[in-house]
């Protein structure tokens, strides 16, 4: 021991790893924390971002691409496990974790990080009314919890409107299994969410009424935890919002609201600005219409952000629906949408929702070292992602 | 037996009339002299004899006394009157299936309960069930029978030959489930959030047996489907620092190193004829890093002689042959807790013996003859 510390000392640093570092020259570096900037380098040493300046290419094998962006941020990337990832034996579970049931050995992950999204939240399914604690990973790295989570319990999850009573059907005659027990219209949704707060408020001043998951949702009331719930139609915003003011209205100001799926939210901007309401958007259709027959406009996403509502854009991992993180940050530009906004709903915004923007969502140094390499100007139908770096490593080769 | 046992040691030790009492049978009988005369010695006799180890002796013999073997080697001592069997082919100790519902079909699951942990897989042993009659004829002579792993923590198992009757061990490991096979659509839980919560909550707060386990003193055993399930499984048993083996091996082949690292041993899942490279590949990469192996015998839905098809196949796709026969003997005997008393040809280990006519791995060998503690059961000579 003391032989290799006289060693250490005699061969300088040669007994510590040397550091890893990377530098990408780019044409245009879009930070998304100021203007952006021609000809520029990045550095990343050992994961986080180390330096940022101008210069060029070192020489032609030396990574060089069009543009740079940070690695964009899904909030509702939808890889989870399915039905196996929400207990479903009671329709309020905020005891539970996502993080226990989620499956790295997916295809989706890499597919997500290959597209530039490097970090993305996974939610339990929405077949619960309160399915339980939402996790922020990376998109790689070692197959483990460990190695990719970025924060633990970023939201409290739920759901509004049709899912939570879709399986349902009430107990006429001998019930041959549990769905004949819970919520089957929207009215009974919105009843267990009321009775899951109000059995929360009666329980935090006596510990008598405690029960699974009181903690949860105390956390949720008091602002800890952000309540991240799907509503996709306008009736269902509203219920959120409407439930929100309440507890409001029972000394629970603080409660923050982050409305997935929100098709609709355009229709509701006086709601969402009077209560301070964030909305994830969901992926563009085809046609217009989305889950519970909202109907997205193809502007709504620049209506939003012109009224001040905080806005992110989501891909549902569904090639199906319109493509990825990035296209969608086109569509909503096709939509009106600035580009700079654009840049911030795929990026800072969705991570200051859910409290990882000290890690991820801009450029800056100190800051994980996730980059999405593009081969053109970024959100244009043109342009794509072709190459990543994710925690100071280079996962996608661009060249 | 131990009594028995104790007898003949007494009868070796003061020859001639014995002091105290004389013994009697539950009529009040005396008991006549020759129940405590020493039991004639049996000698088997082969040109090739598989310890279970992985080592082999030519030209060996093994000496059988009161159901315990106690010699065994190339030159051994004949005792006096002893029966010899000179076998033409090989012996290997009987074979040990681990995770088996022979004889117990049905019984080995409690779908009302999701966590019962002292529920015990003995009180369903029907020791005269024709299963087991299937499994001496295979060359089983003691298998473990598990709960099922529908349930998350589905009891205890325990170690019982296939003749006899007897339990060798009533509590030898805690079933615990992380698979998809412990979530049910109408039951907690459905969800492995629920699954993992309530095993952590278990494990945190630990009573009876769980406890046991939680102490290192009742291993587990713990079924695992796919990459991400043997993923929380490891990160489980590293958490309460458990001991025991995964089942399931299908999967395996991407973390045999952490699962090295683990300790954990892994029992495999019974294989088919149709089964794919993977399963095969899996086993061979997992014993390769030294993962200690067994076999699972998924029983009565597959014959018993497809625990020897799983490690025949094993060997075709690569693993040496004598580490296939210790994942059949030698290392299923550590798997299942009792190395002392089963899995080897050695001195003072019951007398669990299979003759057969070449190699056991070697599917076109046949079981000729089988003794349980020393009384033949199968074939061969009386």
């Amino acid at each position: 021991m003391i032989l290799t510390a006289i060693l250490a000392l005699a061969g300088g640093a040669t007994l510590a790893p040397a550091p890893q570092s990377i530098t990408i020259a780019t044409d245009v570096l879009y930070t998304g924390a100021g203007e952006a900037r021609e000809n520029m380098l990045v550095t990343i040493t050992d994961g986080k971002i180390s330096a940022i300046g101008p210069g060029r290419p070192a020489g032609e094998d030396s990574l060089h691409v069009a543009a740079i962006t940070a690695g964009m941020v899904d909030l509702s990337s939808r890889i989870n496990s399915g039905t196996t990832s929400v207990e479903e034996t009671h329709e309020v579970t905020p005891q539970y974790r996502v993080a226990d049931s989620l499956d790295f050995y997916d295809q989706s992950w890499a597919r997500q990080l290959r597209h530039g999204v490097t970090t993305v939240v996974s939610s339990p399914f929405d077949n619960n009314c309160i399915g339980g604690l939402s996790v922020a990973l990376k998109t790689g790295g070692e197959p483990t919890i460990e190695a990719r989570q970025v924060k633990a319990d970023v939201a409290l999850r739920g759901a509004f409107g049709s899912q939570p009573s879709s399986k349902n059907h009430p107990a006429f005659g001998r019930p041959t299994d549990f769905y004949s027990r819970r919520p089957t219209t929207r009215m009974g949704v919105e009843w267990i969410w009321r009775k899951a707060f109000y059995d929360a408020l009666y329980a935090e001043g006596n510990e008598d009424r405690a029960f699974d998951g009181v903690e949860q949702l105390v956390a949720a009331l008091n602002g800890e935890v952000p309540v991240f719930a799907q509503a996709w139609a306008t009736q269902d915003i509203r219920t959120a919002v409407y439930l929100k003011e309440e507890m409001a209205g029972e000394g629970k100001p603080n409660m923050r609201l982050i409305i997935d799926c929100g098709a609709e939210a355009w229709r509701e901007l006086d709601f969402l600005v009077r209560t301070k309401t964030s909305v994830v958007l969901p992926p563009f259709p085809a046609d217009g219409r989305t889950g519970d027959g909202a109907f997205f406009a193809g502007d709504a996403a620049a209506k939003l952000h012109e009224a001040g509502v905080p806005i992110a854009l989501s891909s549902h991992n569904s090639m199906l629906t319109g493509g990825f993180l990035g296209d969608q940050a086109a569509y909503a530009r096709r939509g009106g949408l600035s580009f700079d906004a654009a840049l911030a709903a795929v990026t800072i915004t969705p991570a200051r929702m859910i409290g990882i923007a000290d890690r991820v969502g801009t450029i800056e140094v100190g800051k994980d070292g996730d980059l999405a390499l593009w081969n053109g100007t970024p959100f244009e139908l043109s342009s794509k992602v072709v190459g990543v770096v994710l925690d100071g490593e280079l996962v996608i080769d661009p060249r | 037996m131990m009594l028995s046992a104790l007898l003949v040691a007494m009868a070796a030790t003061l020859p001639g009339d014995l002091e105290g009492p004389q013994p009697v049978d539950s009529t009040g009988t005396p008991v006549e002299a020759k129940a405590i005369a020493p039991a004639r010695a049996t000698v088997f006799k082969a040109a090739k004899i598989y310890v279970g180890d992985g080592t082999v002796i030519e030209n060996g013999s093994i000496v059988v006394q009161d159901g315990v073997i106690t010699q065994v080697g190339a030159k051994v001592e004949t005792p006096k009157g002893a029966t010899v069997v000179e076998h033409d082919g090989a012996i290997s100790p009987g074979l040990i299936a681990l995770h088996s519902n022979e004889g117990a079909g049905g019984e080995l699951l409690d779908s009302t309960r999701e966590v019962m942990p002292e529920a015990e897989a003995r009180h369903a042993f029907a020791p005269h069930h024709s299963d087991y009659r299937r499994a001496r004829q295979a060359g089983i002579t003691s298998l473990v029978l598990a709960p099922s792993s529908a349930n998350l923590i589905g009891g205890q198992s325990a170690v019982v030959k296939t003749a006899g009757g007897k339990v060798v061990k009533p509590s030898a490991h805690l079933a615990v489930s992380v698979s998809s096979d412990a979530l049910n659509f109408n039951r907690f839980p459905t969800s492995y959030a629920g699954a993992m919560k309530e095993l952590n909550d278990r494990f945190s707060e630990p009573e009876g047996a769980v406890a046991r386990a939680v102490s290192g003193a009742l291993p587990v055993l713990v079924d695992v489907n796919d990459r991400a399930e043997i993923g929380r499984a490891l990160g489980f048993v590293k958490k309460f620092q458990l001991k025991g083996a995964l089942y399931g091996s299908y999967w395996a082949e991407d973390l045999a190193e952490p699962i090295k690292e683990s300790g954990m041993a892994v029992i495999a899942t019974p294989f088919d004829v149709g089964d794919g490279e993977r399963q095969m590949r899996s086993i061979v990469a997992l014993q390769k890093v030294g993962v200690r192996i067994g076999f699972g015998l998924d029983a009565p839905a597959r014959h018993p002689h497809s625990l020897r098809l799983g490690a025949a196949m094993c060997v075709r796709a690569g693993m040496p042959a004598d580490a296939a026969r210790k994942a059949l003997t030698g290392d299923a005997a550590i798997i299942a807790g009792i190395p002392g008393r089963i899995g080897r040809l050695a001195r003072g280990l019951d007398a669990d013996i299979v003759l057969w006519s070449g190699d056991p791995v070697a599917l076109s060998s046949a079981v000729e003859g089988v003794y349980i503690d020393g009384k033949h059961v199968f074939g061969g000579e009386k």
